[in-house]
């Protein structure tokens, strides 16, 4: 929802605390999410995990379950307030548009070689059709894991054929969760999409690398010049605004970083 | 509403035969047959009845159990697949005709306990099977929703679905499921590395109650020390006998609940360090339920919904303020 470029110190301020703060919110209550998930089937007394330093509670299905439950109100809760946040003020930069799937499939081809990238909006094609993927995961997942924190609570003797659905697409939705949080984790691996790492704990990039990746995202938010003094400071990530280190190249990157003090800014 | 007519008029003759009857056994004549699987029901056990038929080769709600469930459980894969890494399996088919403790091929037995009370030597004995708890963590916490609580109250394990983990056993206060190996569904998936056989216990016979009868063992009792009936009013009478005998109650808090209510005139404390305790023997003993616990974190996140959508909103609304705001300083 912030963004906006600080060319003097070669980033473009990419998300603000509230995205950070929802993108981990949601990632680290999804990993104790998948931990104690795990640990939900019986599994690690059988495998010996109880005997790793630090996980003999693993072997307690009551302690995993108060786990999950701890991590289930961290991770709804960010879920709906993106949900509320976003959709409100219609930000809906990371939705999929028409073309996409071709898109995606040009970028993945190009990360092995075959073919140029074409110039990118702030996300990739895949990351728009990625974000649908995982929003359906993500509402499959909190759906029937209401329904069964419902069962736990207030109904053990739920109609039967809801409580089997429920936990059996749960299962089955755990395991796609798997996935996308490998593939998600391997995506940001991937040579070309490294810089993008710093975006996510900073809240900014580098300014060089998205003019040669992110050209659209740059000509959408470029115009609208303001002077520093009137930057909105409340909304730069802290870790942004504090590191901040001057220009540097980058061996992928094509452009130079740019040069001038004039900060400009963009506040949807 | 002809059937409920019917079915009441046959409650109140028998119940007015049992009436009749005078004495402590009245107050157990509830009419079984006609409120079997008719909403939720509970079951009471009065020791004070039964005598562990110590005339017969074994307890007759024990033969009834094993003559109605024979044959449920398939011939297991020989040889069983061992399991990763534990290699350890859970085998009861060679010995199928054991009734000293529950297994998969028996699930009822009947415990003896010989207390002391007040110099006094009393000669207990327990029928044990499943407690068909009001929340119990076995059916609610299972991986695969195959064990699960009915309206009735039975908490029945699906054979076709159970992949034999355990966990049910591990949760259940007294570990009443036990497992046979080499069956279910698991050697179909990944036998050696997911599942070890299927979990075996009491189903109050719920194939049964769907055709309006009594569970086996109740059935089969030749001391009628077994009732079934509609919940409130197996607990009301539990209570009275409770009470009119000086006795003691099992079941109403244990677990916060359970569907089996048994009535002693020994404390059950006593009854507790008389028994033999071990797998597949279990006490009777004080019982916290451990997943009451977790409940409040179960309402939270169950509220957790409401509680992001009103945050997004609060934060959305501030946001379009303070950019309201920034515009209209732009302006002047």
């Amino acid at each position: 929802m912030s963004e906006w470029i600080i060319t003097e110190r070669n980033r473009v301020v990419r998300h603000g605390w509230i995205e950070l703060a929802g993108h981990w919110a949601i990632a680290l209550s999804g990993l104790l999410l998948l931990l104690s998930g795990l640990f939900e089937l019986p599994m690690a007394a059988r495998y010996k995990i109880t005997a790793i330093p630090g996980f003999g509670w693993s072997g307690d299905f009551i302690i995993s379950l108060y786990i999950h439950y701890v991590a289930s109100v961290v991770f709804i809760a960010a879920a709906f307030f993106h949900l509320a946040y976003h959709g409100l003020l219609r930000d809906w930069g990371l939705l999929p548009r028409k073309g996409d799937m071709k898109a995606s499939i040009d970028v993945v081809k190009s990360f092995f070689g075959f073919g140029e990238e074409p110039p990118f909006d702030k996300y990739l094609p895949e990351q728009r059709l990625a974000y649908l993927g995982t929003a359906v995961i993500i509402g499959v997942l909190v759906l029937t894991g209401l329904i069964k924190t419902y069962k736990n609570v207030y109904a053990p003797d739920l109609s039967h054929a809801l409580v089997f659905w429920a936990t059996t697409l749960h299962n089955l939705f755990f395991v796609l969760f798997i996935l996308v949080f490998v593939g998600h984790i391997g995506a940001i691996l991937l040579k070309p999409n490294r810089p993008m790492i710093r975006g996510i704990f900073t809240g900014a990039v580098r300014l060089d690398y998205a003019k040669h990746r992110h050209p659209l995202w740059l000509a959408e938010i470029e115009p609208l010049t303001r002077p520093p003094e009137k930057m909105p400071e409340a909304d730069i990530p802290a870790a942004a605004a504090a590191s901040a280190p001057p220009a540097e190249g980058g061996a992928e990157v094509a452009g130079d970083p740019a040069e001038g003090t004039i900060e400009t800014a963009k506040v949807k | 509403m002809e059937r409920n007519l019917s079915l009441n008029r046959r409650s109140f003759l028998k119940t007015a035969g049992a009436a009749a009857m005078v004495g402590t056994t009245g107050l157990l004549e509830i009419p079984k047959k006609a409120w079997a699987g008719e909403g939720r029901l509970a079951t009471v056990i009065d020791l004070t009845k039964c005598n562990g038929c110590t005339d017969r080769e074994r307890p007759a709600c024990v033969s009834a159990c094993k003559k109605i469930k024979a044959g449920h459980i398939p011939e297991p894969a020989d040889p069983i697949p061992l399991p990763f890494p534990t290699r350890k399996v859970d085998d009861w088919s060679k010995k199928k005709e054991a009734f000293n403790r529950l297994t998969p091929y028996n699930l009822i037995f009947v415990q003896k306990a010989e207390a002391d009370v007040g110099g006094q030597k009393k000669t207990v004995f327990i029928p044990r099977r499943c407690m068909h708890c009001d929340n119990p963590a076995c059916a609610t916490l299972c991986p695969f929703a195959a064990n699960h609580k009915f309206e009735n109250g039975a908490v029945v394990i699906d054979q076709e679905i159970c992949f034999g983990g355990a966990k049910c056993k591990t949760v259940c206060p007294w570990e009443i499921p036990q497992r046979q190996s080499g069956v279910g569904v698991y050697l179909k998936v990944l036998p050696t590395l997911m599942g070890n056989g299927v979990m075996y216990k009491c189903d109050l016979c719920s194939d049964l109650l769907k055709e309006n009868k009594t569970p086996a063992c109740i059935e089969a009792c030749p001391q009628k020390a077994m009732s079934i009936g509609p919940r409130k009013e197996i607990l009301a009478k539990a209570e009275e006998l409770a009470k009119r005998i000086g006795g003691s109650l099992y079941g109403k808090k244990e677990n916060d609940g359970t569907s089996t209510l048994y009535v002693s005139p020994v404390p059950f404390e006593l009854l507790d360090a008389a028994v033999q305790k071990g797998p597949g023997q279990p006490g009777l003993g004080p019982v916290k339920r451990r997943m009451a616990g977790t409940d409040a974190m179960g309402k939270a996140v169950l509220a957790a919904p409401a509680l992001g959508i009103a945050a997004g909103l609060a934060g959305a609304f501030a946001f379009i303020s303070k950019r309201k705001d920034k515009s209209g300083k732009k302006e002047e």
